[in-house]
């Protein structure tokens, strides 16, 4: 097969593409099971193989996917005529930044193969939560596994060939009651990075058990509290909701593709320009965040992105300054031209797709937040007048251009003089992002970082699910608005 | 290919009758077109043809699914997958309920949906096609986005109670249109939903857009005050807000589950304004429906509120098996969602303009990243986005930067509804995450909802 596919990107370069390349996956596979109340509803698995083409020609890309096989030329044919006819409207034709020629292999790390482990022992981890989760206040309870693995070569005609197998584990636990006046109320625990690898072995018993008997305690907590208060106060985001707020006003607004416009019909752009690149004080200068696909046992990291690149580790706010953004090989060239000076020295390697019959776009690694010198969780309520400790994620809007968001949290427990005093729900927050951001007042130490897990996020036309990761520690931002 | 599927499917049926498995094997393949425009070029153009089959294998109350990608010429790897399913259920824990299996009595068969030009059209009619709509339009700073996807969505099922099969094949097309400008970062849409070829307009898309930008590009922008507007929704705005009814509104399974702002008692209960009727109608092409559920329950129209006033939940089959309710014929893809037009007279963005108010009037056509803040109040929250527009009392119009609403759904379909335009439209909300599954619904062009606070309101674009 790989010999085939030389051939055919021979092929084409022949007939005059400039580049070409082809993501063929001998194999993916996925196994997932949801356990409800008690009832399995879902034991699924899948398989898929396939192979997607890009060619590029004349400045325009073209593509073709199919888990058809049969007949390899006609496919290169379409994804080269698709890129012909694309051709035609060019209005800043593609270049790709410089990228070594690369031979290499990755395995994520993985000491148990969940493929391995039988749906027996699957099922038995999945009615052993359900029984813990089943408890006085939960109306709800649900618990699921979600396991993928898939073996990808890459080629491409500037002669690499990238060989990667990749296992994710994802697992999460919820809850859900009702209170006094009928309105649900739900708490959550989402498997985030747990030790030096992510297979079986991430499912680890004691730590599942001490945290549904922590979500439903929380919940019963939740029930029976008064609603947030609406008025400005620090509100102090936990890694359950840090995570997310960078994920959604770091993140995405720092996707380049977002920036230069390539969104902006659907997902949507971004308030940053070429011109703040050195210069936004985006936030204070506690705020240091880094794109690191680098950080081992993560989804965001992947050894190589689809375009070939490695891994990197780039500081995408340094201090508080916009240094950074998370970048693919073809966009670092056009934001280079189109700001007429060097920005981006090289691509990011943040260019990734979901799947064989997905394109790449640019997408998140591991949006981290470095930990900061404010210590622990208790030093940070210490120092906290009148605030609010946010945690779980329960909405989340954002606008266009990421400029500003409200989010929606499962628990808030409000603080006064430097105490926590009590439990509150439908709690919320808002803001503008730039904004928000420059009123971080304290970032916590190591002891509050943890690596959260996001395998749903969503973008791109046709829509791609992505997988990636943020460590991030507990935060305070002052005067914000919450409670509406 | 229609016969070459259904006689796949079927020796795939006879080969799991002669294992003597019980299982339900589906079928679905999609031939997708995606031209995807940037910055005034073409960013992406791409084409995936990809068939999947799924088999579920029910052993009593278990049940389990193996899904594969595949090709018709894989009937060996096919039957590995059923073999799979029919093991993999050994394993499964038994549900609290008994599943039901379809049986299907007659084949059913519904190519009604497809129409072959819209289906294959060619590279070179999708290029033609958004030069048409970017005529004049295109400049320095204004560049053109948006996509032009089109394709071909055939499902099918069989399963091993009887030798019957149903087969739906449809034909859709997903068109937008948007001006951005570079610098002040504002954007303009048009859009369009097709099911055959001669639904796609290219001009009207055309004089939307001239329209919206003569507006974006000479009246001045503001930031609105916080306070309560009488707000028109234009039909993506209300599409969204329905699709969002339909999640936390009226799905029976939701509502058992506390993931509702109805209630059974509310069923006969006045809830929403007597001027909101809104069905489920299969009957309509334009929603790329399913005139017979997986079940095998034919599908009619299906009123969820008339005049405002519950007339009840849809149940599928799986959640009807587990709350002992009976099936509505919903045990499908989509459901195909209509509501009813109004008697206001306006059939487009220009005759609101004109027409002479008394108060101002804040004009939303599309509401971007909603999200559910508390289901049990139907509370929803969304930005404004693609061509908002403050119409002064006073004849002239104002540019507003984007605001955010924060409001419950009985709050914006109950007594504020002042009136909804007596067009209506389909609007394509196709968001297809992994297979091909066009969704539209039906909507009244505008819709007037007074006196709504804004929550928050940007100081730019």
């Amino acid at each position: 097969m790989i010999e085939k596919i030389q051939q055919e990107i021979t092929r084409l370069k022949g007939l005059g593409a400039t580049y070409v390349d082809t993501r063929w996956y001998p194999l993916e596979e996925q196994n997932y099971l949801l356990m409800w109340n008690g009832n399995l509803k879902t034991t699924a698995s899948s398989r898929e193989s396939g192979v997607g083409i890009r060619v590029l020609y004349k400045g325009a890309w073209g593509f073709s996917a199919s888990s058809d096989l049969s007949n390899l030329s006609a496919l290169y044919e379409k994804a080269f005529d698709n890129a012909r006819i694309a051709a035609e409207r060019v209005t800043f034709p593609v270049r790709l930044a410089e990228k070594d020629e690369i031979q290499a292999q990755f395995e994520s790390p993985c000491q148990i193969n969940p493929f391995d482990i039988s749906l027996a022992d699957k099922v038995e981890f999945l009615r052993t939560m359900d029984e813990k989760l089943n408890q006085e206040g939960v109306e709800q309870r649900i618990s699921n596994l979600n396991f993928m693995r898939k073996k990808i070569v890459f080629l491409d005609s500037e002669g690499s060939q990238i060989e990667k197998l990749i296992t994710e584990v994802f697992s999460s636990l919820q809850v859900t009651g009702r209170d006094a006046d009928g309105d649900s109320h739900e708490r959550k625990f989402n498997l985030g990075r747990q030790g030096e690898s992510r297979g079986w072995e991430s499912i680890d018993m004691n730590i599942f058990s001490e945290n549904a008997e922590r979500i439903v305690k929380e919940l019963n907590q939740v029930l029976v509290a008064d609603n947030c208060p609406k008025d400005d106060r620090s509100v102090i985001l936990l890694p359950g909701i840090m995570y997310l707020q960078t994920h959604e006003t770091i993140g995405h607004a720092l996707e380049l593709d977002r920036i230069l416009g390539y969104e902006l019909a659907y997902a949507g752009g971004s308030f940053v320009t070429l011109d703040d690149f050195g210069k936004l004080r985006y936030g204070s200068e506690k705020l240091t965040a880094r794109a690191d696909a680098t950080l081992p046992n993560s989804p965001g990291s992947f050894g190589y992105d689809d375009d070939g690149i490695p891994a990197k580790d780039i500081i995408l706010i340094d201090k508080g300054i916009l240094v950074g953004a998370i970048t693919g090989r073809q966009m670092v060239e056009e934001a280079n031209a189109r700001a007429r000076k060097r920005i981006f020295q090289e691509s990011g390697g943040a260019n990734r797709a979901t799947t064989f019959y997905r394109v790449p776009i640019e997408r998140m690694t591991n949006i981290n937040i470095d930990p900061g010198d404010d210590g622990t969780l208790d030093d940070i309520v210490a120092d906290t007048e009148k605030g609010i400790i946010l945690d779980g994620d329960r909405s989340w809007s954002i606008g266009s251009n990421r400029e500003q968001f409200h989010f929606g949290e499962e628990i808030g427990w409000l603080v006064e003089n430097g105490e926590i005093t009590d439990v509150v729900k439908n709690p919320t927050h808002k803001g503008n992002t730039v904004k928000f951001w420059n009123s971080l007042s304290a970032v916590g130490n190591e002891s509050t970082w943890q690596v959260k897990y996001v395998d749903n996020c969503g973008k791109g036309q046709p829509n791609q699910i992505m997988q990636l990761g943020h460590g991030v520690p507990a935060c305070r931002f002052d005067n914000v608005r919450i409670g509406e | 290919m229609k016969e070459r599927i259904l006689q796949t499917l079927r020796a795939l049926n006879a080969y799991a009758v002669e294992k003597g498995y019980e299982v339900v094997i589906f079928f679905h393949e999609e031939d997708s077109y995606l031209m995807r425009f940037a910055n005034s070029a073409v960013s992406l153009n791409t084409n995936e043809h990809l068939i999947r089959l799924e088999a579920t294998a029910y052993e009593g109350r278990k049940r389990a699914t193996y899904e594969m990608i595949t090709d018709l010429n894989q009937i060996e790897a096919m039957k590995q997958g059923i073999d799979f399913a029919a093991e993999m259920v050994h394993h499964a824990m038994p549900l609290s309920y008994d599943p039901t299996i379809p049986t299907l009595k007659a084949d059913f068969i519904d190519e009604n949906g497809y129409d072959a030009e819209l289906a294959k059209l060619s590279n070179e009619e999708r290029l033609a096609y958004f030069n048409q709509v970017s005529r004049n339009l295109e400049t320095e700073d204004l560049k053109l986005g948006g996509i032009f996807s089109n394709g071909t969505n055939i499902l099918a099922q069989i399963n091993t109670k009887s030798e019957y099969a149903q087969y739906f094949k449809t034909s859709d097309s997903q068109v937008t249109a948007v001006l951005s400008h570079q610098k002040l970062k504002w954007e303009v849409i048009a859009e369009q939903s097709a099911q055959k070829k001669t639904d796609l307009d290219p001009e009207k898309l055309n004089r939307d857009l001239t329209f919206l930008i003569e507006h974006y590009q000479n009246d001045a922008p503001q930031q609105l005050p916080l306070a309560s507007y009488d707000i028109v929704f234009g039909h993506a705005a209300t599409a969204e807000m329905v699709r969002f009814m339909n999640w936390i509104g009226f799905n029976g399974g939701l509502m058992k589950r506390g993931y509702s702002f109805l209630t059974e008692e509310e069923i006969g209960q006045k809830i929403l304004s007597e001027k909101i009727t809104l069905k489920d109608d299969p009957t309509i092409l334009e929603t790329f429906p399913q005139k017979q559920d997986f079940m095998g329950i034919d599908r009619n129209p299906y009123p969820l509120f008339m005049d405002g006033v519950f007339q009840g939940f849809i149940w599928n089959q799986d959640d009807a098996d587990e709350f002992g309710a009976e099936p509505t014929g919903h045990t499908v893809m989509h459901n195909s969602l209509v509501l009813e037009g109004g008697e206001q007279e306006i059939d487009s963005l220009q005759d609101l303009v004109k027409q002479p108010r008394e108060k101002d009037i804040l004009y939303i056509p599309y509401l971007h990243y909603m999200n559910i803040v508390n289901p049990s109040q139907g509370l929803i929250t969304g930005s404004s986005r693609f061509g908002s527009l403050l119409l002064k009392a006073d004849g002239s119009v104002v540019v507003p930067y984007n605001v955010r609403l924060t409001q419950s759904l009985l709050e914006i379909f109950g007594e504020k509804v002042a009136w909804l335009s007596n067009k209506t439209i389909p609007y394509n909300v196709s968001n297809s995450y992994g297979a091909r599954n066009p969704i539209a619904l039906i909507v009244p062009k505008f819709i007037r909802v007074n006196d709504l606070e804004i929550s928050h309101a940007n100081d730019s674009y």
